[in-house]
């Protein structure tokens, strides 16, 4: 007899070949369409390079290039410092209300993109609420939304919790004794994080820095919406506009430009993974975490609130205002007087409208229960690989990497060919299915971490004590493993319903009667420029997210890993 | 007639080898130590006879069972080897009650949940835990927690326990207590059992029989008595009590008699293992075995007292000779000065 018996390696043999299968298939029929000179489906396809050859030559695609590199670049140069400082203001000093001010951070990354962009066009743009006030009172509005520049600031802005996030955990990890040392040598708090702490965890910054850039290839919604006026492209911008620029399906060129995506993305990811094997070492060398004590800022304290202020009020309060007020005014613009305008008319005509009816139902439905049911394959594949090191393990962990590389529109795409392409699959097509599969292959790389960070807090021993009492594996898995993991599924279920309100690009080209969800609607909504019902769906869609953070924050659940 | 036999086992981390070798018993009812400094692999050896390391060479016999066998390809999961192992970190389920916790074995097992009960009130009121059983291991002591995780191997009736250094989780004054009430309960209960510690002292009081692990080897095994008073090589005497160690050359040998000199000094000692004369050589004496006198004799060097330090129940001097600093102990307090120290020749052994 082996340690490892039929019964127990099935379903793992199982769980991997379904989840390399989600995750390779779409991938691979990219590649696949992109080598054709015709969509799949057309009888006159042939193999070729063709469909490169095209978009080489279109200099739309290389100004398209141009702008993603410009706005990726310059919105890491600004997440990453001021990512970097606000960890270390929130981590290491002594600023009153960091309690309350830490969910607030988080905010923009569970907010979609769609939304805070159209917050941004109607709150800051030509004749947005905050423009035209500040045209009665100051006589002018000394900014452009819709230009290169503009994206970039507000991409930077709203990217400030990625490096939060990972600046912040790698700092918890360092001994406040480095920092007490500077400050005895005489050097001020922001001098302290200039030249002691943040160096000390510059891999932790690297490795955000790498994420935001590649997070730049792969915006969509920002571009979308107020790149438009200008008639500003970017890569995922101009793939989409593809659809409609020859008239016929042009299934070929999308897929040349997706891999022309994924190849800057892919290296990037995993560029990534090197470092972030680069932190653990680091972290592992200066893992004296030891007592925390917080560094007193005294007088900077108002310097550090105001900057904090200023930056959730750039990246928060804007938008969300913007939106908020939009969804109730009739109408906006210059010489109108905001007492006059208010209705509740757009919130009417939602409820009046079945499509739209469904797209909120069909929203809460791949939240709440696709969320569950997400949970639990991300908890399968997490067990496939608990505690087992071997060649399918690294596997794995590869394989959930390769999503991320795929930004939401593309991944919707594939699907969409999958399903066309698989016969059986066809009749899902149109279900809700389609985009709970989707979403839940998008968004793996995420959920994983979270499974595993669950999965890692359960010490080995007490997995081990389960074997030596006679439990096997997945005996262990279920009397033991699972029961110590509860709370961190459901709080990951939680997360995984905030990130699925928020989703967007993922359904866009899945949209059809039956798979509507807010996010599609709201590009389409754009697109038709219905202006009245975006401001209201997106109002919608913030409060559903909202739903979700208040609970999460009432049950103390970690919105970070 | 052994209950547990480890062939020529070998176990490498990567390409990092572990254990290199290790062969020994555990005979019915016997206690055996593993004992050795940190990474010389006695938990790893542990781990191995409990399933959850795999040895890439080698046997385990548990009783007449073979549960691995590298050249067979026999290789038994941990969970049916029917061991009961007790974790350094007692490795209690924190969402399950002690009586849950002791329990599971038996749910396993498919007992029935009357004799299921019966069972865990039984061995519960054996290790003195009667009427926590429904409390959380949270809720309970260090020590507590220690007897639940024995109570949890032990209500199987495996045909071995196995302990992973059950005593370094519990503070001082308590690791002596645990330490008797262990020993005491695996003679009461007639357990075999292998326990694995780091400490010289824990091992030689709870434990019939000692194994000495070096480096992935076993560098002796013995009764507690042989392994302190007889021990083969240096390791072994140096490993095992405190000790003065003198570095010099083999001068001379004499029926089984070895004399050993350095820089201004010459001492008699008993000759351990074949070094030849004039090559370097190492003399190790306990430090209850020096003795300080007034006059000059055999084997006596004289010493500048260096420092005295009072340890409640005896004092211990410090002497130099040269760079090398030399202990002893006594009953009463020296003045400063020079002595005569005496290194009895049949207590230095030379190797």
């Amino acid at each position: 007899m082996r340690a490892t018996s039929y019964a127990e390696t099935l379903p793992r043999a199982f769980t991997i070949l379904v989840t390399a299968t989600a995750v390779l298939a779409p991938l691979s029929l990219i590649v696949y369409q992109s080598l054709l000179s015709a969509p799949f489906f057309d009888a006159n396809k042939e193999a070729g390079l063709d469909a490169y050859r095209f978009i080489f030559a279109d200099s739309d695609f290389w100004q398209a290039f141009k702008h993603s590199f410009l706005i990726a670049t310059g919105m890491t140069l600004i997440a990453v410092p001021l990512g970097g400082l606000l960890a270390f203001v929130m981590e290491r000093t002594d600023l009153p209300g960091r309690a309350w001010l830490e969910p607030m951070l988080l905010v923009p990354s569970f907010v979609s993109p769609m939304v805070l962009s159209f917050g941004y066009v109607v709150a800051a743009g030509p004749v947005g609420f905050y423009t035209i006030w500040s045209r009665d009172l100051f006589g002018g509005a000394p900014w452009n939304i819709y230009s290169v520049l503009g994206m970039t600031v507000i991409a930077g802005l709203t990217h400030v919790p990625n490096v939060y996030v990972y600046a912040s955990a790698a700092l918890k990890n360092l001994g406040s004794d480095v920092e007490e040392a500077a400050r005895t040598a005489g050097a001020s708090p922001f001098r302290v994080a200039a030249t002691v702490s943040l160096p000390l965890i510059m891999p932790s910054l690297l490795f955000s820095g790498v994420l935001v850039f590649f997070l730049g290839f792969e915006l969509f919604g920002l571009p979308l919406v107020l790149g438009d006026p200008e008639g500003i492209l970017v890569l995922s911008t101009y793939l989409y506009k593809l659809t409609n620029k020859l008239g016929t399906p042009s299934y070929h060129l999308m897929a040349a430009v997706a891999i022309c995506i994924v190849a800057v993305t892919f290296p990037l990811v995993l560029l990534q993974r090197q470092l972030l094997k680069g932190t653990r070492k680091y972290a592992s060398i200066k893992g004296k975490a030891g007592r925390m004590r917080e560094l007193p800022l005294r007088n900077w304290k108002w310097i550090a609130f105001g900057l904090i202020g200023l930056w959730i009020l750039l990246s928060v309060l804007v938008p969300l205002s913007g939106v908020a007020l939009r969804a109730f005014v009739t109408n906006w613009g210059e010489g109108v007087r905001l007492a006059d305008a208010l209705t509740l008319e757009h919130f009417k005509a939602i409820w009046d409208e079945p499509t739209m009816m469904r797209g909120i139902g069909n929203t809460v439905l791949v939240g709440v229960i696709g969320g569950f049911l997400t949970v639990v394959c991300y908890t399968a594949i997490g067990f496939a690989t608990h505690r087992r090191d071997d060649g399918w393990s690294r596997f794995v962990d590869y394989l959930v990497l390769v999503p991320r590389a795929v930004p939401g529109l593309l991944a919707g795409l594939a699907f969409l060919w999958v399903f066309l392409f698989f016969p059986p699959l066809t009749p899902f097509r149109s279900t809700l299915f389609s985009v709970w599969l989707a979403y839940s292959v998008v968004w793996l790389a995420y959920g994983m971490r979270l499974i595993s960070s669950s999965l890692l807090q359960v010490s080995a021993e007490l997995e081990e004590a389960g074997r030596s009492v006679g439990a096997s594996r997945g005996r262990v898995s279920r009397d033991i493993t699972l029961p110590l993991i509860r709370y961190g599924l459901l709080g990951s279920w939680l997360l995984v319903f905030m990130i699925f309100e928020r989703e967007y690009s993922t359904a866009v080209y899945l949209l059809a009667p039956g798979t509507e969800v807010i996010g599609a609607q709201l590009v389409s909504l754009w697109q038709g420029g219905a202006i009245d019902l975006v401001a209201a769906l997106s109002l919608i869609n913030v409060v559903l997210v909202g739903v979700g953070l208040g609970i999460a924050l009432r049950f103390g659940v970690k919105l970070r890993d | 007639m052994a209950e547990l036999t480890v062939r020529e086992l070998h176990l490498k981390y990567g390409d990092n080898p572990i254990l290199k070798g290790v062969s020994m018993e555990l005979n019915r009812g016997e206690v055996v130590s593993l004992l050795g400094p940190s990474g010389s692999g006695k938990t790893t050896l542990l781990r191995a006879v409990a399933g959850l390391e795999v040895p890439h060479q080698g046997t385990i016999q548990i009783a007449e069972r073979t549960v691995f066998d590298s050249a067979a390809g026999i290789e038994l999961p941990a969970e049916s080897r029917n061991l009961g192992l007790v974790f350094q970190s007692y490795a209690l389920w924190p969402h399950k009650t002690v009586e849950a916790n002791v329990a599971y074995g038996l749910k396993l097992r498919k007992v029935a949940a009357e004799e299921s009960r019966q069972r865990v009130a039984d061995v519960l009121k054996q290790l003195g835990l009667g009427a926590l059983g429904e409390r959380y291991p949270h809720q309970l002591s260090g020590g507590q927690q220690q007897r639940v995780a024995i109570a949890r191997a032990l209500v199987y009736n495996p045909r071995v326990i196995l302990l992973d250094e059950p005593l370094s989780n519990l503070d001082a004054k308590l690791r002596e207590e645990a330490r008797a009430f262990l020993r005491e309960l695996i003679v009461r209960l007639g357990l075999s059992a292998l326990v694995v510690t780091h400490d010289q002292n824990e091992a030689m009081a709870m434990s019939d029989r000692i194994l000495l692990l070096n480096n992935g080897r076993i560098e002796q095994q013995g009764t507690p008595q042989e392994m302190y008073s007889g021990p083969k090589t240096l390791f072994t005497a140096e490993f095992m009590g405190s000790n003065n160690r003198f570095a010099g050359k083999l001068a001379e040998t004499r029926n089984g008699r070895a004399r050993i000199e350095g820089a201004g000094w010459s001492l008699w000692g008993m000759l351990r293992g074949e070094p030849g004369a004039g090559s370097d050589a190492h003399g190790v004496i306990r430090l209850e075995q020096v003795r300080v006198a007034a006059d000059p004799g055999d084997n006596r060097l004289k010493l500048a007292l260096s420092t005295s330090m009072y340890l409640g129940d005896r004092w211990e001097h410090l002497f130099r000779m040269g760079d090398l600093p030399l202990r002893a102990y006594g009953n009463e307090e020296l003045s400063a000065g020079e002595y005569w120290v005496e290194f009895p020749a049949e207590r230095l052994w030379v190797f």
